[in-house]
């Protein structure tokens, strides 16, 4: 032990030299600038996303068409900078390091962490600006729930480019088989179709040996539909509290475990496993984005099972569907007043009914304006699924916003293992919400 | 050792039983993914497991999708680069640690292997920032280049260690000799020790080689382009939107694993003798 004594010093003399080295960010002072008077000519915007393949090159391509046309002469250069967590981590060091894009995406929690470092701007002032802010009739247009999502405390840290929810997705033909006509109504008739299909595989599976309702995935998102649509919620109005350990969640996560032990339904052990056995047919139900609807659409053409299918909201217990609806927006980083106008510009650019309408088509998100059906055309005609989505974005409502729900979502998906594997609901939810509310003291 | 001998045919049954499984268990996720490579998207959704016919165009669609081509050749001179470097400088670091004697070496030596028990995430904070400095205060650019993402990482604590333990058994005679016939230390290090080394250079080669093929938040970190962007950002890239095109994945996991199985397998001997060597044990 005595020999131990000189490396443990090192050990922790190289360790303390290391994390000593990362200290806090040279911030620049806060200027008081007007707006008005900010000339935005000829800057650059460095955008970084999360977007790849088709859903990225159709933004390159209106970021080029905007960098053509736009007047002032902005150059926005859009950065593939990884998944949404990497682009976390890369915003973190970049706080650190003082470099910072012009513009990123984030979720909610992102960006109020990104606003407590002072890495990005409220952008109320852009928004109410006489010169370069909104007009009545285009706020009047937003989705006025999405704009919500941004604003924490009366600072609007993000402005969404798009949005998804998640839907329903079911077999029509199995269910009629089954003996019904639509999809559930409430969850009771959602548990007691699962039950039927466990018994009665349907007609075209690939597998009759394998027939389930549904696959349950343990993620925050996915129970957050289930306790939504039964009334519940994850925080309290004010967010100044979660509230997990309710009857609605209790509710939702008895019948998951009930259904599980009949074996009418089974747990998600792959990713995207469940579109993958809906789209042959031994899947009654999927719960996913409605992001995922191309994806469930080329699934079926390529796995050759022929079924009509269809999405739905959640059942729901009130007399009106609830939907989740999520997903990440803009942020404009603290650069330069000019930079961060810029920003702005782009963005307003891209929300835009007209560039919304060709995002859309592209992406299969949501528009954020809802003039941009008109845009739409016949895609919503010739997409039902989507148009039936597309209408339930009035019944939205989001999960919390605030900096320390990433690790509470760990939490609530670990509290749904722990329930699926048998141990008491009620002790375990009221954990649950004890430690995530620790983590609003201490975020 | 009649009971000895009896029992010797069923422990070796064992242990053959034991590594057997093992290897299937080991091997198993290799052999899924060059199967489901080849398959349909149908197939892979019928979860079948092996395909009716080769799928080969899903190589070509990968490829062609992921831009494979740019960030395999950006992969093998980050690659290439890094494993040159690390040689280098691990070789002459571990050299003067083992044979050279002077004042506080087995401090700078407890100060080096300190290094390995900081994770990655923590220096990486720091390491940013200093390559932040640099690209501002040096003529070449750091950032978006490829100094970012090999310099950073040609000082290994581990390879240091490595090549250590086995240059301290190189026989004190040899070094004697050496000098007697006029010979300094680097020419010693370089011409006599070095011909040497070859299985645990061999070893820190394919350590280096496979870190740096695998690295993905630190090129991320420093990279804004494809540019320089290696394989496994490629790879994130095309998996995060490909969504459950399995077939897809796994062709992309495929071309981008290949280098590294390919490198295993011509120098898996020096490997296991070098690490036998050292004394390190998986």
């Amino acid at each position: 032990m005595k020999d131990m004594k000189p490396i443990s010093a090192i050990v922790v003399a190289v360790c303390a030299l290391t994390l000593g080295g990362c200290g806090g960010p040279e911030k620049t002072p806060m200027v008081e600038v007007d707006l008005e008077t900010v000339d935005p000519q000829n800057q650059q915007v460095t955008f970084w996303y999360q977007h790849t393949r088709q859903r990225e090159e159709a933004l390159e391509t209106l970021i080029a068409e905007y960098n053509q046309e736009n007047t002032h002469g902005i150059q926005v250069v859009g950065e593939y900078a990884g998944a949404y967590s990497d682009i976390y981590n890369k915003m973190l060091v970049g706080l650190q390091g003082g470099s910072l894009p012009g513009l990123v995406v984030a979720y909610q929690n992102q960006a109020q962490a990104y606003y407590r470092d002072g890495g990005v701007v409220d952008l109320q002032a852009y928004m109410d600006s006489p010169k370069w802010g909104l007009s009545k009739e285009e706020r009047a247009d937003l989705f006025q729930a999405f704009l919500k999502q941004d604003n924490v405390g009366g600072v609007q840290m993000g402005f969404p480019p798009n949005r998804s929810m998640e839907i329903l997705y079911y077999n029509m033909d199995w269910l009629q088989e089954l003996g019904y006509d639509g999809p559930p109504s409430s969850w009771d008739q959602f548990a007691e179709m699962c039950r039927k299909a466990r018994d009665q595989p349907f007609s075209k599976s690939a597998n009759s040996k394998r027939s389930l309702g549904f696959l349950l995935e343990f993620d925050a998102s996915r129970l957050a539909s289930m306790v939504f649509s039964r009334g519940g919620a994850y925080m309290t109005a004010d967010g100044s509290a979660y509230t997990l350990d309710t009857p609605q969640v209790r509710e939702v996560m008895s019948l998951m475990h009930e259904l599980e032990q009949d074996g009418a339904i089974e747990i998600l052990t792959e990713r995207y496993g469940d579109t993958s056995e809906f789209s042959v047919g031994q899947l009654l139900f999927a719960l996913r984005s409605s992001s995922g609807l191309p994806f469930v659409k080329s699934g079926l053409e390529s796995a050759g099972t022929v079924f009509n299918w269809g999405v739905a909201a959640p059942p729901y217990s009130g007399e009106e569907p609830v939907v989740n609806v999520y997903g990440a927006s803009l942020s404009i980083c603290r650069t330069t007043p000019e930079q961060q106008l810029a920003a702005w510009l782009f963005i307003k650019w891209f929300t835009q009914p007209e560039q919304q309408a060709r995002w859309v088509r592209a992406s299969n998100y949501f528009p954020v304006r809802r003039s941009t059906a008109q845009e739409l055309g016949t895609y919503l005609a010739e997409n039902p699924p989507y148009q039936t989505a597309y209408e339930l974005l009035d019944y939205g409502r989001s999960e919390p916003s605030v900096i320390g729900y990433e690790p509470v979502r760990r939490m609530i998906e670990s509290a749904m293992v722990d329930i699926m594997e048998g141990e008491n609901v009620d002790k375990v939810l009221a954990r649950l919400e004890q430690k995530a509310n620790e983590t609003l003291a201490n975020p | 050792m009649v009971t000895s001998r009896m029992t010797k045919p069923w422990k070796k049954w064992v242990i053959y039983t034991g590594l057997g499984v093992g290897s299937v268990v080991a091997f198993f996720p290799f052999v899924w993914m060059l199967l489901a490579s080849f398959m349909t998207r149908g197939e892979t959704l019928r979860r079948v497991f092996a395909p009716t016919t080769l799928q080969w165009g899903n190589y070509v669609e990968a490829w062609r999708e992921a831009d494979f081509g740019l960030y395999f050749e950006n992969s093998l001179i980050i690659a290439a680069v890094q494993v040159v470097g690390t040689l280098l400088f691990s070789l002459m670091a571990s050299y003067a640690l083992a044979r050279i004697s002077f004042r506080g070496r087995e401090i700078v030596f407890a100060c080096i292997l300190a290094t390995l028990m900081i994770p990655e995430t923590v220096t990486m904070v720091p390491n940013f920032l200093t390559i932040t400095w640099l690209n501002r205060h040096s003529p070449v650019a750091w950032l978006n280049n490829w100094p970012a993402l090999t310099i950073p990482f040609m000082a290994s604590a581990f390879s240091i260690f490595l090549l250590r333990q086995f240059l301290r058994g190189v026989p004190n005679e040899l070094w004697e000799a050496a000098r007697m016939d006029g010979c300094g230390h680097s020419r010693f290090l370089f011409q006599i020790v070095l011909p040497l080394c070859r299985a645990p250079l061999l070893t820190v080669g394919m350590f280096t080689f496979i870190g740096s093929w695998n690295a993905l938040a630190w090129p991320l970190l420093v990279t804004n382009s494809p540019t320089w962007r290696p394989i496994s950002v490629g790879l994130q890239q095309f998996v995060n939107e490909a969504g459950p095109e399995v077939h897809l994945q796994m062709a992309g996991a495929v071309i981008a694993t290949f280098p590294v199985l390919l490198a295993y397998f011509l120098i898996q001997k020096e490997f296991t003798e070098s690490i036998s060597m050292s004394g390190l044990k998986g």
